[in-house]
């Protein structure tokens, strides 16, 4: 919590991005880790919370503070349309549909020069301002982006305890059985679509506003692998795991950098450790290891 | 008995390729009926269950609940209106724990939509409260009671079978299908189980459509038996007398499986 008092800037800027990738992991925990449908679009709404909260702080002048909200909203409103006829579909349809999704909308970013400026990407994005000052130093946006990462944090919990938390792991373990005890299935579905697209809306807004550059590498489907394996490495279905992946994912890359050669190599090895070790993540893993006497 | 059966089935008719599973199914249960459901294996009668819950789409016939034509109207439609059914394969949610099992499959009554189960707070947390007193009030009743907090995945299969049968009964329906309930349950559990579709028949009127192979039980259980073979309705009557009918016998014992 104190950590700007202590670390380097290099240090905090991944506890930044560590941060600003809770939005979107919490999101595809909810879509996929609860409601079970593993969707590669959460990447997607990512980018286009991003672009959305960049282009109406530069092209509106919206301030941070509003562009925000209206990135999250923006993202919720698309889900609906590409909801719709991608939760008709089963597992590995759905799955092609949202990496699609992700195509598509990587494509747009890329060719509508008009509004995104294409590959060349959209710079001076404005920085969030506080008590009306511009949050610039890294410190700084640690503070606001933890704020954001707790708020989310707290906002998830509060989904997955509440009754509808409990429908969509009912749904998630047996879909007819949930709808033969009165439970709309397809509505909880895109329920949890929507709510994933808006946190990652969100997360897209601030990572935006953080780096106050964007071009449409935001879709690169890095981020989309990098968001799996937060949740999948992390603990799908538990709110602890997703912590506790955004974390290690985000931070063992960046330590590995004493070996640039090795790097990669010892990431994936660490991966496939990962995959045959702790099959359910790493947070069940440590319940698990607390647990034993 | 004045107005409409509470559930009506005319002239269901189901084929798979060249398997008629059913050919011109006839049948009605009342409110607050106990009514069984025997027949050799391959007679049709979980496709009759799948039919009139809406999984399956019948070629023909018509199904209605309290005089309503429901035909193919999807599963959860049909839970709002009262009805719900469990399933042969055994079914409960692994993840969850077993109150948890129960008031999932209790809320979409206690909360009403979709939008209302999100809420948080006063409402929705005394409404949870009350799903979850009655939970633990049908675990004791059918000795689950020490297993309340363990995921369903970790009980026995016959321990499975009657957590299905609770959650059933958990938004206190009109009418309950059971496929199967007593199969793999053991015979001091089926006892106890027997005597709770009793008590919640007497009490709540609540209607049931069995559908068993322990025909001592079933028999025993219900007023009145049909009896389905190669998908149609073979007899229909007191146990006593179905039981007797010779072509029931000729069923069974000219049947593929002459256990049934």
């Amino acid at each position: 919590m104190l950590a700007p008092l202590a670390a380097s800037d290099y240090v905090l800027h991944v506890a930044v991005l560590s941060f600003i990738y809770l939005l979107p992991a919490l999101g595809l925990n909810l879509v996929y880790g609860y409601a079970g449908l593993l969707s590669l679009a959460t990447g997607a709404f990512f980018g286009i919370g991003a672009y959305a909260s960049a282009l109406l702080a530069l092209r509106l002048g919206w301030p941070f503070w509003l562009a925000l909200p209206a990135a999250g909203v923006v993202c919720a409103v698309v889900a609906v349309p590409m909801a719709v006829p991608a939760l008709r579909l089963r597992s590995y349809s759905f799955v092609m549909v949202t990496l699609g999704f992700l195509v598509i909308s990587e494509s747009v970013a890329k060719n509508w020069i008009g509004l995104t400026r294409g590959d060349m990407g959209l710079i001076d994005i404005p920085r969030p301002r506080f008590a009306g000052a511009a949050l610039t130093s890294v410190p700084q946006l640690y503070y606001l982006t933890l704020a954001a990462a707790v708020l989310a944090a707290l906002a998830f919990r509060t989904i997955v305890r509440s009754a509808a938390g409990r429908a969509l792991v009912a749904l998630r373990d047996d879909e007819t059985l949930a709808a033969a005890y009165g439970l709309d299935t397809w509505r909880f579905k895109l329920a949890a679509f929507v709510l994933g697209a808006l946190l990652a809306g969100l997360g897209g807004s601030l990572y935006a506003h953080y780096t106050a550059v964007l071009d449409p590498l935001v879709f690169d489907v890095f981020h989309t692998l990098t968001l799996l394996t937060i949740v999948f490495g992390g603990g799908a279905g538990t709110l602890h795991g997703v912590l506790l992946g955004t974390v290690v994912f985000l931070f063992v890359p960046e330590a590995l950098r004493v070996t640039p050669q090795w790097r990669m190599v010892l990431y994936g090895l660490l991966l496939v450790v990962f995959v045959f070790r702790l099959p359910g993540g790493l947070g069940p893993a440590l319940a698990r290891l607390g647990r034993r006497p | 008995m004045s107005g409409p059966p509470l559930l009506s089935v005319r002239g269901l008719a189901k084929r798979y390729g060249g398997v008629i599973a059913l050919n011109g199914v006839d049948l009605d249960a009342s409110a607050g009926e106990l009514l069984g459901i025997i027949g050799p294996n391959g007679s049709g009668k979980s496709t009759l269950f799948d039919c009139v819950t809406g999984l399956v789409t019948p070629d023909a016939g018509r199904v209605a609940l309290g005089g309503e034509d429901v035909t193919g109207r999807p599963l959860h439609r049909l839970a709002a209106r009262g009805l719900v059914r469990s399933f042969q394969k055994t079914a409960v949610f692994g993840t969850l724990s077993l109150v948890d099992n129960l008031v999932a499959a209790g809320q979409a009554r206690a909360f009403g939509g979709t939008l209302a189960a999100f809420a948080v707070g006063g409402a929705a947390g005394r409404r949870t409260a009350t799903l979850t007193a009655r939970a633990l009030g049908l675990l004791d009743a059918l000795d689950l009671a020490p297993l309340a907090s363990a995921p369903a995945a970790a009980i026995s299969f016959g321990q499975q079978k009657l957590l299905q049968f609770a959650s059933c009964l958990m938004s206190e329906p009109r009418l309950v299908l059971l496929d199967e309930p007593l199969a793999g349950v053991n015979p001091l559990l089926v006892e106890r189980m027997v005597a709770h579709i009793r008590r919640v028949n007497g009490e709540a009127r609540t209607a049931f459509v069995i559908i068993e192979h322990n025909t001592d039980a079933l028999l025993g259980l219900c007023a009145r038996v049909v009896v389905l073979a190669r998908g149609r309705v073979l007899a229909a009557g007191a146990p006593q007398a179905v039981a007797r009918d010779a072509r029931v016998v000729e069923a069974y014992l000219g049947g593929v499986d002459g256990q049934g």
